[in-house]
């Protein structure tokens, strides 16, 4: 696993206190993981924090998976 | 309708999310009847609410600042005073989170460290708000802090969980922090006891609306909306108010000193 995803995966159990084995790459922030609406906000604003990017508000919308968290930083971070 | 009960005065506004929040109808009211106002809120909570929307509208300025960080409050106030043209006359404080029971945990099996977080949001930070206030001889004479709190502070109502211990640190904080601040520059601090009220905030909490439907019925007055509890809150930070101090102020329709309503029997 590259260390974007592996920090990402770290972000996410520490901000949802999940377990690791939850957080898988299909698994959805608020149907499995039990984010509410802050809680997403502050995880965009943790991957910001973190990877140094700016994660724009409509593109926030689209990542709703932990998957689709990995992909999109690491998107930004090769950029 | 515009008194301009507040013609002249400038205060801080904590906690507007969106249009539900009573902040956000606070600071309305506020700009309404004279006032010169700056928002603020936590980062996050910046993004996650409609704010800008907010600021545009009255014209007012937003400071981020997260509550539990006196850096950030002394910046607040820094900045406030000097985009207002003076020192302040009112601080709104309506600002609240439990993790949890935003995470459903039950309250007798609560996460201390997040408990922690719940007192340092919720109540710890009204504390030092007022402290950084104070130290910066930011509030004018007569001036009036308000806090938004709830009956859980003196009864018990389970699914509010800690936010009830939260609630009663927080009056308790207006009291004691009420003394000194009268002994100093005669200004004043007190908690609007409101009836429950769908916000954000509010709907985090589990079955909120049949509690809600409950507590209107209770009420012979039915539950105070947040348009009256804004214009409450404007008479406190006017000079009607000047002699009231201390005091926790039950806002609700007569909720508080009801026992049993038959209305309650047709539920």
């Amino acid at each position: 696993m590259s260390s974007v995803a592996e920090k990402v995966k770290k972000i996410i159990v520490d901000k949802l206190g999940v377990d690791e084995s939850e957080v898988t790459p299909e698994a959805s922030f608020t149907n499995d993981l039990g984010a509410d609406s802050l809680d997403t906000v502050e995880l965009i604003m943790e991957f910001e924090k973190e990877f140094d990017i700016s994660i724009p508000d409509e593109e926030a919308e689209n990542i709703q998976t932990v998957g689709q968290a990995v992909s999109y930083v690491q998107k930004e971070v090769e950029n | 309708m515009s008194n301009n009960l507040l013609a002249g005065k400038r205060g801080i506004i904590f906690g507007a999310l969106d249009d539900q929040s009573i902040a956000w109808k606070i600071a309305e009211k506020a700009v309404e009847q004279g006032a010169k106002i700056t928002l603020t809120n936590a980062p996050v909570a910046l993004r996650l609410g409609q704010i800008q929307e907010l600021s545009k509208k009255l014209n007012a300025e937003i400071i981020p600042a997260d509550a539990t960080s006196i850096e950030d409050l002394e910046n607040l106030f820094d900045k406030s005073i000097e985009i207002l043209g003076g020192k302040l006359d009112f601080v709104l404080h309506s600002i609240g989170m439990s993790v949890n029971v935003r995470k459903n945990k039950p309250y007798t099996g609560l996460n201390y460290d997040w408990m922690q977080k719940t007192f340092d949001v919720s109540a710890i930070s009204f504390h030092k708000v007022m402290q950084v206030a104070m130290d910066k001889k930011a509030i004018n004479e007569w001036g009036s802090i308000v806090a938004l709190s709830y009956i859980a502070a003196q009864r018990t109502f389970p699914d509010y969980s800690e936010m009830a211990e939260s609630k009663a640190l927080l009056e308790s904080f207006a009291r004691s922090f009420g003394y000194h601040w009268a002994k100093e520059n005669n200004v004043r601090v007190n908690t609007i006891s409101q009836s429950p009220t769908i916000t954000k905030a509010g709907q985090g909490i589990k079955g909120f609306m049949d509690f809600f439907n409950y507590a209107d019925k209770m009420s012979p007055l039915g539950n105070a909306s947040s348009d009256a509890c804004a214009d409450y809150c404007i008479s406190l930070f006017s000079d009607l108010t000047r002699m009231v101090t201390m005091q926790n102020l039950y806002h609700d329709g007569g909720f508080s000193s009801m026992g049993m309503n038959p209305a309650i029997l047709e539920l």
